[in-house]
């Protein structure tokens, strides 16, 4: 019965549907500054797409903004569910570098609908595959940083990419301050010389009455948190058997 | 990165502690007339039930035990989890006036009110009355919910999709991708970079060194 269980998932796992064309098989690879010697010949399209397009005139890759000619004026338009972070996870890296150009695209071609459609005073057909796209590309963005991170951590132990440190600001808060690029060293840089990580001598009571601020709102809402769950439990006695 | 912050929450829709959410999503005409911003409402006690133990999902066939429509059974269409409310398809209604404009009275419809879910029970298939619930794992170890009185396990109820999907019947588009392409797997871990790996297999060659940064 697991075993059936397992199938059943697997199933449905199976009949889920993503939007995005296939990108694992493909003969070779096709890049997007050679798409434009594609459609200058108007040569068969990049075997990335799962079919075929031929198209009659040149029009210098602006088409890749429209949707497909058999959609025009369709009131709603049928589209897959969007990607799952664990389906991306089995993914290699130039899959998924691939994968994200044509969600781009693919996003693209959807806002220029949603600006045509608002410019003409028309509902945009099927509005929810801009979210599906968005959440896809968002997934597939965590997946690239988990596994970038991994080998960060691996090979340097470092947990945050960016560097940083805690500093006291000039308002006497403890902050993360992320560093930045600069061309030039700090001891030369004068606007960076002029910045104050330390708290000036006045404002140190303001710092003691934030702090103080701070613990009360905090006792504050534990014990409205207890009020609440006692007069909840005065309402609501627990019963011993479910009902 | 802090104007993204800004703007996002303004798009975020902000409601008070003490809103009372009702049937209508707030952002609505509707809820906006009945919650106008600065409104205070009597504050309304929600039993706390964990998302374990919530029993009733969307689709159950269940039966009222108090109010007007008490002993019928219907269909579950809505479920309210912040109120434990559940709205059953034409039972439990009372009538108004919709789409009024001018001089017309607009159409009289029958609108559902919700249902606690302590006026509710789900029905056990076997006899089709009314039982108590719990949740048990089965020997397979899957979760499953047995009626108290006579052990039977109440199957998962079948519910059309919103979007009137149905998984059996579809058929991929042109732009999507089949499922065995989407659960093919074509990762091999490798101790390189997406971008050392992509620069590889496009076979771009750098060999500009990057100028000397200062992180500070």
């Amino acid at each position: 019965m697991a075993a059936a269980v397992t199938c059943r998932l697997s199933a449905a796992f199976c009949r889920q549907f993503q939007r995005v064309v296939t990108v694992s098989s493909y003969t070779q690879p096709q890049y997007a500054a050679q798409t434009i010697y594609k459609f200058q010949s108007c040569q068969q399209r990049a075997p990335v797409y799962s079919r075929a397009l031929h198209t009659s005139c040149v029009r210098n890759g602006l088409d890749e903004f429209f949707d497909l000619p058999e959609n025009w004026g369709e009131p709603t338009v049928k589209s897959g569910a969007p990607w799952t972070a664990k389906q991306l996870r089995t993914k290699s890296n130039e899959d998924l570098h691939k994968l994200w150009y044509v969600l781009l695209k693919e996003k693209n071609m959807l806002l220029t609908i949603e600006q045509e459609a608002k410019r003409q005073c028309l509902q945009m057909p099927s509005p929810e595959r801009i979210k599906k796209v968005e959440r896809s590309m968002k997934r597939l963005d965590t997946v690239v940083q988990e596994r970038a991170d991994s080998l960060r951590l691996l090979q340097t132990g470092q947990e945050k990419a960016r560097p940083g440190a805690w500093r006291k600001n000039v308002f006497g808060k403890t902050i993360w301050y992320k560093f930045r690029e600069h061309p030039i060293p700090w001891h030369l840089n004068t606007r960076y010389k002029r910045k104050r990580f330390y708290e000036p001598l006045h404002v140190a009571p303001y710092t003691r009455l934030s702090l103080e601020k701070h613990l009360k709102s905090k006792v504050r809402k534990e014990r409205r948190e207890k009020r609440q769950q006692e007069e909840l439990a005065e309402i609501f006695p627990k019963k011993t058997a479910v009902a | 990165m802090r104007l993204t912050a800004l703007l996002s929450m303004a798009a975020k829709a902000a409601f008070p502690h003490d809103y009372r959410y009702g049937t209508s999503r707030p952002w609505m005409v509707a809820a906006r007339r009945v919650n106008p911003p600065g409104k205070k409402r009597r504050k309304v006690f929600v039993e706390p039930i964990a998302n374990e133990d919530w029993h009733v999902l969307r689709g159950d066939t269940v039966e009222i035990l108090s109010g007007k429509d008490k002993g019928k059974q219907g269909k579950v269409s809505q479920v309210f989890r912040h109120r434990n409310w559940v709205i059953l398809e034409g039972l439990n209604t009372h009538y108004r006036y919709i789409g009024r404009s001018g001089d017309y009275r607009g159409t009289y419809i029958a609108s559902e009110a919700p249902l606690l879910l302590k006026d509710i029970s789900l029905i056990d298939p076997t006899d089709r009355k009314p039982t108590g619930i719990e949740w048990r794992f089965t020997e397979e170890g899957e979760r499953v919910r047995v009626s108290l009185r006579t052990g039977r396990i109440i199957p998962k109820p079948v519910y059309q999709r919103k979007d009137g999907i149905i998984p059996q019947q579809w058929k991929d588009g042109p732009k999507d991708t089949s499922p065995d392409d989407a659960l093919q797997k074509t990762y091999t871990p490798s101790l390189k970079t997406l971008e050392e790996e992509v620069m590889e297999k496009m076979n771009i060659q750098e060999d500009r060194r990057p100028r000397k940064s200062y992180w500070y």
